[in-house]
């Protein structure tokens, strides 16, 4: 069944638009035909979360919240959620959500232009959670940019949380909720409208079809990136592939020897399994992007996107992982090592597709990763380091480095890795190896960093992996 | 005149419930009338150029579009400058920057007018730009002439100290990043009229702008702000928006909203200025300043502005709290082409005490000593060493007093030797710690900008309705003056309203900045009530035959010794009688006077005073930091309502700890600005605030002078606070030479920044070792 309808919810009731526009933006819907203005444009590119608002969506009969930037995402990607904006929190007689009430008594609001869009992270992780402690609340926030109050009273209002009585609204509302939103379950969606055409399709199959028939498809995994096309450079995307409704593409594998990711796997699901092998692959994630970015963004975007400061990629080539690409009659297994050819340029060739990732476990390895960016929260890398080392007997067997933000793509270290092969694990290994680091990157230098500091860095990274290696400590500050 | 009474009453924002509910309306957030067209901005895509060709043939052509105005669309001025001219609305054959606008279009959508203005095709003839104050410096581009101001003889004392020091130093822009864009919305009326809304610190300015650039009298044009999204100094001129939405308005007959994308808004609108300066400072071995000379330089952008405001209050805080007997300052405002730099929270004088607070840490650094010791060594003191550079006596200073109370709450002392202890152990970490102080002028150093106005009714249900010059921006100047306001009539809060900021309401405010929006407007709205207070007092006087008896507004009553009237009967009673229930209010600073030129004279009603501690960590392989703790003591008189004024102190503070940590602006050096958005210009997020944070209003604080509620301001003042952020991570820096070498380090203190001030350190004791 196809339908050229997008149904979602609006809170609990059940709206539908015919043929919409696949460019607008769910912002722009909210605003301009909703007529409801209390969620706000700031940036229109996910940077500052004033567009804040909170889907929901059935996973295993119960309702999943998620906070994302409705700045750039698609109105058809509405289909078959429910839409959660602020005025929404209020109930009908005008009683505040405890969400809302504790930042009215902390003074979580100056000018207030900000304030929806917290009101909307601090509700998803009010209703995901059962309690809230210092990390999980700033982790909540982190896309998030408010410029009068300095978040002290924001933390204080979300913190009060843990006292109030989780029972609100739309915890007394969920059974209805839960059958309105099984009543409009999906059916694949297929758009055209004044030539701009959005397919949603739910199974790789009808994927398939999809391309077989048309050309031009820009794929959405995620669409932090595509959707600026729209936001920022005011172009239109002809034709958009939503690959976030295939429940083939949505998926962790693990077995003994690797982990195998879905390609549209979100990241945020992602980094809470990937914690248990690699943490510091999480802790980079952490630092990836807000929540609001990292709900919708998914590793198979990052690694078609394919662009050098891609804070998944270097890790993902230290880690030596392999991306099992699907065309219309084929499968292979590229190693991502061989995947990147030239600055955002990837071996996927048109009508092909990238199915899953799959990530060896190096049980024995000692791995480290480290993104460096002026600020901690929701900033794009300066350089980001990833190393991997096999080390038997106080010797370096293996080294796996590479690096993001130090050149066209992101890259393997090889000059120095092998330097570094078969030596002693000592201080002055890894001091002459770092000189070898010039041999494999000239960085260049933009807003974000110069290209000496970059280099550097580096270098020093390479050192810092040692150190902790050595002393068995982190030696970060953030 | 009724007593005095003090409040200091805890209150939400009173638009706090709006906020977090989505139902406060912005500009952009007003439903529009059937037949609205929404404006987009063609911008120059050169800094420096003849413009010999503007082709909009596809423009006009494109979806959607209804209207395009250029140049020869204005009918009166073309130009948006608030002092000087200079800021053309579209330039007729030069632009100066890039991002300048140059035409204007109006469409069905606000999508369409944004891809309409994009297909523009212009041709130009490339000038060189001058983008840098080295650059301008050079080439002697400058807007005014260079001044100088100077007391004794500073050449003399140093030559005559027994140490000192010459250095520079940089303190580096800061873009507003107010989170709501500029933005207007415009709807033309009978008689030419204009009804405009505008998200601006400064309607009466818009107002008569637009009057001028079309031709008109201010009497046609009315502009309302309810609220703004954010100012801090980045609405106070920045006029284009409204007068370009205006100008659009007019040609179409329609009603016509504009809002600039965030990028637009980045590159179109100003920043704060950049400062460069060059010192030579004398001084004795405690480290008391004897001579300061310096060369003060700003980038001023391609524009006067208020350029020259901003760098007279970096020269009246280039003392900060020190009292510095002999000094000269030459400032240079350079001109250069990129957008005109603009008001921001500190406008300069935060500028002129980082140059200041420079000095003194690297005084201590060249001594070997605890910087705290130098800073206190040269506070000014109460009955002597309390004359300013510019013959001030100050009267109300409490920085010796806050400063010892700070250094022991905060356990400085302790501290600093932990630090020291933990540098030693430490290789790939260190830590540092600064106390540094505020000391900041509070009124508009240009006089006549002292003043204010308010128009308050009552109505007969006993209800009030007040309206003053202020705008709210979000440091809840509304909701303060409200509290006055029922304060003084004995009234609950919950019976005085204030509404939109109008121009028709109260005519030729000034511009909510300096600080002084509270202290200016709410003193206008207490006359206001004086006014009426009179009109009723007189009128139950003699209605009610009461002598000898002073009134008393408590609890909803009129009291005249044991006589006592209900407001709300009283109210209905005097309307009745014919008595006038409604007046307007005004309000002029006293005291002050400024003689600009002899740059002498009193230009402050009073002094706000401060002081932080902050304690850093740094990553020596990285330059990546955190802020560990900070503790705040700061001077907020006697607060009208404490919760608001802890919301300015941290949040100014933490503006500060951006503009000098991590937000850094770039322009190539064909002057295309590169840091336009929220993914390369980085403010600060929930995850830079210091981890402990202890803020405390100076529990003694008292305004001297005639305040309102004998409070002081803090709407710039703690800004410069975060201060001590940036001499804490010098600190952290200094420890990689053991103390001994003065770190060089210009602000932001990116993470690159310290990496590189940190090897220069290193390559010196290398150095000094192969000797």
């Amino acid at each position: 069944m196809i339908s050229d309808t997008v149904k979602f919810l609006l809170n609990d009731k059940i709206l539908e638009i015919n043929n919409p526009d696949p460019n607008q933006t769910i912002l722009n819907y909210i605003r301009t035909e909703l007529k409801k203005t209390g969620t706000k444009e700031g940036c229109a590119e996910g940077g500052c979360g004033a567009c804040t608002v909170v889907l929901g969506e059935l996973v295993n009969g119960e309702v999943k919240y998620s906070a994302i930037n409705s700045c750039i995402s698609f109105v058809p990607s509405l289909n078959g959620k429910q839409l959660l904006i602020v005025e929404d929190l209020v109930s009908n007689d005008g009683k505040l959500h405890p969400v809302q009430d504790a930042m009215v008594k902390f003074h979580g609001s100056q000018c207030g232009f900000c304030t929806p869009g917290f009101v909307m992270s601090l509700f998803s992780m009010f209703k995901n959670n059962k309690s809230y402690d210092g990390e999980l609340i700033k982790d909540s926030i982190s896309g998030n940019l408010c410029r009068c109050t300095g978040y002290r009273p924001i933390i204080d209002a979300a913190k009060s949380l843990n006292k109030v009585d989780k029972k609100d609204e739309f915890s007394k509302n969920k059974s209805k909720v839960i059958k309105l939103l099984k009543k409009i379950k999906t059916k694949n969606i297929y758009i055209n409208n004044e030539n701009k055409k959005f397919f949603s399709p739910k199974t790789i199959k009808e994927l398939k079809n999809i391309i077989k028939k048309n050309s031009n498809l820009s794929f959405l995994a995620g669409g932090t990136d595509l959707s600026l096309t729209v936001t920022k450079e005011r172009k239109e995307i002809s034709s958009i592939v939503n690959l976030k409704e295939i429940r083939e593409l949505d998926f962790i594998r693990v077995n003994k020897n690797y982990i195998e990711v879905g390609a549209t796997t979100s990241l945020l699901e992602f980094e809470n399994e990937i914690k248990k092998y690699y943490p510091d692959f999480y802790l980079v994630l952490k630092r990836y992007g807000s929540v609001q970015i990292r709900s919708v963004g998914t590793i198979g975007g990052n690694i078609a996107t394919a662009s050098p400061i891609g804070d998944t990629l270097p890790i993902l080539l230290s880690l030596n992982a392999e991306v099992l690409i699907e065309g219309i009659n084929k499968r292979k297994l590229v190693s991502i090592n061989n995947f990147f050819i030239g600055y955002r340029k990837t071996k996927l060739k048109k009508n092909e597709f990238i199915r899953s990732i799959k990530i060896p476990l190096f049980k024995k390895n000692i791995f480290k990763a480290f993104k460096i960016s002026k600020r901690f929260d929701d900033d794009i890398s300066s350089i980001c380091g990833s190393f991997n080392f096999e080390i038997i007997n106080n010797k370096i067997k293996q080294a796996y480095i590479a690096y993001g933000g130090m050149a066209a793509v992101p890259k393997r270290a090889r000059a120095c890795e092998e330097i570094l092969k078969n030596k002693q694990l000592t201080i002055n290994t890894f001091i002459k190896a770092k000189d070898y680091l010039e041999k494999d990157f000239m960085p260049i230098g933009d807003m974000r960093a110069s290209k000496e500091y970059r280099l550097e860095v580096a270098k020093n990274l390479l050192i810092k992996c040692f150190v902790e290696i050595n002393t068995k400590k982190l030696t970060r500050v953030i | 005149m009724s007593k005095e009474n003090f409040i200091e009453e805890i209150r939400p924002h009173d638009s706090a419930y709006k906020h977090v509910s989505g139902f406060a309306e912005y500009t952009d957030d007003i439903q529009e009338p059937k037949g609205t067209l929404y404006g987009a901005i063609g911008l120059s895509k050169k800094a420096h150029a003849i413009v010999k060709k503007i082709d909009l043939s596809e423009v006009y052509k494109s979806n959607g579009v209804i209207s395009v105005v250029t140049f020869n669309d204005i009918p009166g001025r073309n130009d948006v400058g608030p002092v000087f001219d200079g800021d053309p609305i579209f330039p007729k054959n030069k632009v100066e920057f890039y991002g300048q606008p140059l035409f204007a279009v109006a469409a069905t959508s606000t999508e369409l007018a944004r891809k309409a203005v994009l297909k523009a095709k212009i041709l130009y003839r490339d000038l060189k730009p001058i983008i840098r104050i080295k650059d301008a410096l050079k080439k002697k581009n400058f807007l005014f002439k260079p001044r100088k101001i100077k007391k004794g003889n500073p050449s003399n004392k140093i030559k005559a100290s027994k140490n000192s020091l010459k250095g520079n130093f940089t303190t580096g822009s800061q873009e507003h990043f107010y989170l709501e864009g500029q933005a207007a919305f415009v709807i033309p009326k009978e008689d030419n009229n204009l009804l405009v809304y505008s998200s601006t610190q400064h309607p009466s300015e818009t107002q008569q702008l637009i009057a001028k650039m079309l031709n008109q009298k201010s009497n046609s044009v009315n502009v309302v702000v309810r609220r703004i999204g954010g100012g801090f100094g980045g609405k106070e001129t920045n006029f284009m928006t409204a007068c370009v939405c205006s100008l659009l308005a007019r040609k179409t007959g329609k009603p016509v909203k504009l809002r600039l994308d965030r990028d637009d808004d980045i590159i179109l609108t100003g920043k704060r200025h950049e400062f460069f300066s060059e010192y030579e400072v004398g001084f004795n071995d405690d480290g008391v300043i004897k001579g300061l000379k310096v060369n003060l330089s700003s980038n001023c952008g391609m524009s006067a502005d208020l350029s020259a405001a901003i760098n007279e209050r970096a020269l009246l805080h280039i003392d900060n709290a020190y009292y510095i007997p002999d000094i000269e300052v030459t400032n240079y405002l350079c001109k250069t082409n990129i957008c005109s730099s603009t008001a921001f929270r500190g406008f300069g004088g935060n500028q002129g005490m980082m140059v200041i607070e420079n000095i003194v840490d690297n005084i201590a650094r060249y001594l070997n000593k605890d910087p705290l010791e130098i800073r206190k060594k040269n506070f000014y003191q109460n009955n002597k060493k309390n004359i300013t550079h510019y013959g001030m006596s100050i009267k109300d200073n409490v920085i010796n007093e806050i400063f010892r109370k700070l250094e022991k709450k905060s356990n400085y002392k302790k501290r600093y030797l932990e630090i020291k202890k933990f540098n030693e152990k430490n290789k790939f970490k260190k830590k540092g710690i600064a106390i540094t102080p505020v000391k900041f002028g509070i009124s508009f150093t240009t006089i006549h900008l002292n003043q204010a106005g308010a128009l308050v009714h009552i109505y007969t249900d006993g209800s009030v309705h007040l309206n003053h010059g202020g705008i709210e921006m979000g440091q809840g100047t509304h909701t303060k003056i409200a509290q006055l306001v029922a304060n003084s009539f004995g009234l609950p809060y919950s019976l005085v309203h204030i509404s939109s900021t109008n121009t028709s309401k109260v005519p030729n405010t000034s511009a909510s900045a300096a600080s002084s929006t509270t202290d200016l407007n709410g003193a206008a709205a207490l006359n206001a009530v004086e006014k009426i207070k009179t009109n009723l007092e007189n009128f139950i006087k003699k209605n009610y035959k009461i002598y000898n008896h002073e009134a008393e507004y408590k609890d909803q009553y009129i009291k005249f010794g044991n006589r006592s009237f209900e407001f709300r009967k009283i109210i209905q009673e005097a309307y009745l009688n014919r008595v006038s229930l409604s007046s307007s209010g005004f309000y002029s600073t006293p005291k002050i006077n400024f003689n600009k030129k002899r740059f002498k004279g009193r230009p402050f009603l009073y002094f706000c005073y401060g002081a932080a501690v902050s304690e850093v960590t740094i990553d020596t392989l990285t330059g990546e930091n955190v802020l560990e703790r900070v503790d705040i003591l700061h001077d907020a008189g006697k607060p009208i309502n404490p919760a608001l004024e802890l919301g300015q102190i941290e949040g100014g503070f933490v503006q500060g700890q951006g503009w000098l940590t991590i937000e850094e602006l770039n322009w190539k050096s064909n002057g295309q600005i590169t840091t336009f958005s929220p993914s390369t210009y980085k403010i600060p997020a929930v995850s830079d605030i210091p981890k402990k944070f202890n803020v405390e209003i100076f529990k003694e604080g008292l305004n001297k002078e005639k305040v309102v509620n004998k409070a002081k301001t803090t709407g710039e003042p703690p800004l410069m606070l975060a201060m001590s952020v940036f001499y804490a991570i010098k600190d952290a820096v200094a420890s990689i030479g053991n103390y001994n070498i003065a770190p060089k380090l210009n602000a932001p203190a990116t993470p690159e920044r310290i990496l590189m001030s940190i090897n220069k350190i290193k390559n010196k004791i290398k150095n000094q070792n192969g000797r």
